[in-house]
């Protein structure tokens, strides 16, 4: 009898050491958890932080050595509410690198090329009468004339900040959807606009083709391979020392 | 044996990822010249606010109406007034100084003018980075009445696509253009460095 009240107690003990670990064990499995998600939190906030401050960085390295005089501020965004608020660049005289348009940019080069356009964008809305109103009216009713406009102008903010122009052709190459026809759309096809890009760079900066840097990146041979048709275009231009401007496909 | 056997396997499969599309018209045109490296402006110090002014004035008229105008094309201009900077001359009156158009906008629907930006003023012992010298000139800027009727007739479409057919203005640089760019004789000095570490993405 007496041996069988000793088991009972001993069970009874045992089974309340259990419960007793069990709730240790969830205390320290709860207790990791929530550590472990305050790491990843930190974590977020530094990656953040470092992103907003390169791109800060170099947009503002471009203003400076561009001269631009007027202000402009330069925001990393994960959240896309452009449809929203409209764009930031011509409304806020804000530049937003959103969390999609980063993960394409492979280098600071191709950082800088979407920045110089934007800020190409966000220049043209101090422009005209009503402070700027008309400037940013003509960009969002003729996009299709600005794009060609920022893209050139972006090619000159690039070089004089001391980035390759080439990388705003990896980076729209990249980037930019290839629409069916241009005639009934607003925007421009990007096939065009890279070509545009190109001849640009041949005619004012032919430094960089001459010594290109990005010959053996395959996004820039991408290019390379679907431009032919626009590239012999642009070499009889050249050839026959015409001034006219190519129709490009 | 086996060694040799995997070494040409790799060199069989590795070799098509060196294929590179070569760009035969820049190696035919570009290559065989030497090009110097493109102007930056990196070393800059705005701090100063002394300023000359420099009066221009241009030597031909141009028009995007009559002139075949390319970007790239350089066009003289003429020093309107002695330029004057610690009480020496450094610009005499009548002397010639070369810019380039940057950029040249057609004109386009809806009222949007052509645009003409002119840059890269080469003025004698002036270097470019002391130079704020951007000049823009744009046509009859249309937009500022378009607008506003467009919007009014867009409850009645199709019409508000009627004012479309409403073309800018050509541009024009004349001799009565009144051109300003400006000096800075202490911009350009290098900033002291502030050994801030770049944080790589």
């Amino acid at each position: 009898m007496q041996s069988f009240f000793v088991i009972i107690c001993l069970e009874v003990s045992w089974k309340y050491i259990m419960k007793k670990l069990f709730c240790l064990l969830t205390v320290l499995v709860l207790l990791f958890i929530g550590k472990s998600y305050a790491v990843q939190y930190d974590v977020t906030i530094l990656n953040d932080i470092m992103l907003q401050d390169h791109v800060s960085e170099i947009g503002t390295k471009i203003l400076n050595a561009n001269k631009i005089d007027v202000r402009m501020a330069f925001i990393y965004s994960k959240e896309d509410d452009k449809l929203i608020k409209g764009e930031p660049s011509l409304i806020n005289r804000q530049i937003v690198f959103y969390d999609k348009d980063i993960q394409y940019a492979s280098d600071d080069n191709e950082i800088a090329a979407f920045l110089a356009r934007e800020i190409c964008k966000t220049a043209e809305s101090y422009q005209g009468q009503l402070r700027g109103i008309v400037g940013a009216a003509q960009v969002t009713f003729a996009p299709k004339k600005y794009e060609i406009f920022f893209d050139k102008r972006a090619v000159d903010l690039m070089v004089t900040a001391g980035y390759n122009p080439l990388a705003l052709i990896t980076y729209i190459n990249k980037t930019y959807p290839q629409k069916r026809y241009t005639v009934i759309s607003r925007k421009n096809l990007a096939t065009v606009r890279l070509a545009n890009i190109y001849e640009y760079i041949y005619t004012k900066y032919p430094y960089f083709l001459a010594n290109n840097a990005y010959i053996s990146n395959p996004y820039y041979q991408n290019f390379l391979l679907t431009s032919i048709n626009n590239r012999q275009k642009f070499q009889q231009k050249i050839l026959s020392g015409s001034k006219k401007a190519v129709k490009y496909e | 044996m086996n060694k040799i056997i995997s070494i040409f396997i790799l060199l069989f499969i590795s070799l098509p990822s060196f294929a590179i599309e070569r760009d035969y018209f820049v190696e035919k045109t570009l290559a065989s010249n030497v090009y110097a490296k493109p102007y930056t402006n990196l070393n800059y110090n705005y701090e100063s606010l002394e300023c000359v002014p420099i009066k221009l004035q241009i030597t031909k008229n141009i028009s995007t109406k009559k002139d075949e105008i390319f970007e790239g094309q350089k066009i003289n201009f003429k020093v309107r007034e002695d330029v004057f900077y610690d009480n020496k001359i450094i610009l005499k009156k009548g002397t010639i100084v070369t810019a380039e158009v940057e950029i040249y906008i057609t004109r386009g629907m809806n009222g949007i003018p052509a645009t003409i930006i002119v840059d890269n003023f080469d003025i004698p012992d002036i270097p470019r980075e002391k130079l704020k010298s951007i000049y823009i000139k744009k046509g009859a800027n249309r937009t500022i009445f378009v607008l506003p009727f467009k919007w009014a007739l867009t409850p009645l479409p199709p019409t508000g696509s009627f004012t479309n057919i409403i073309i800018g203005g050509h541009a024009k640089i004349t001799q009565k253009d009144k051109i300003k760019i400006y000096y800075f004789p202490k911009w350009g000095s290098e900033l002291p460095d502030d050994n801030i570490d770049i944080i790589k993405l």
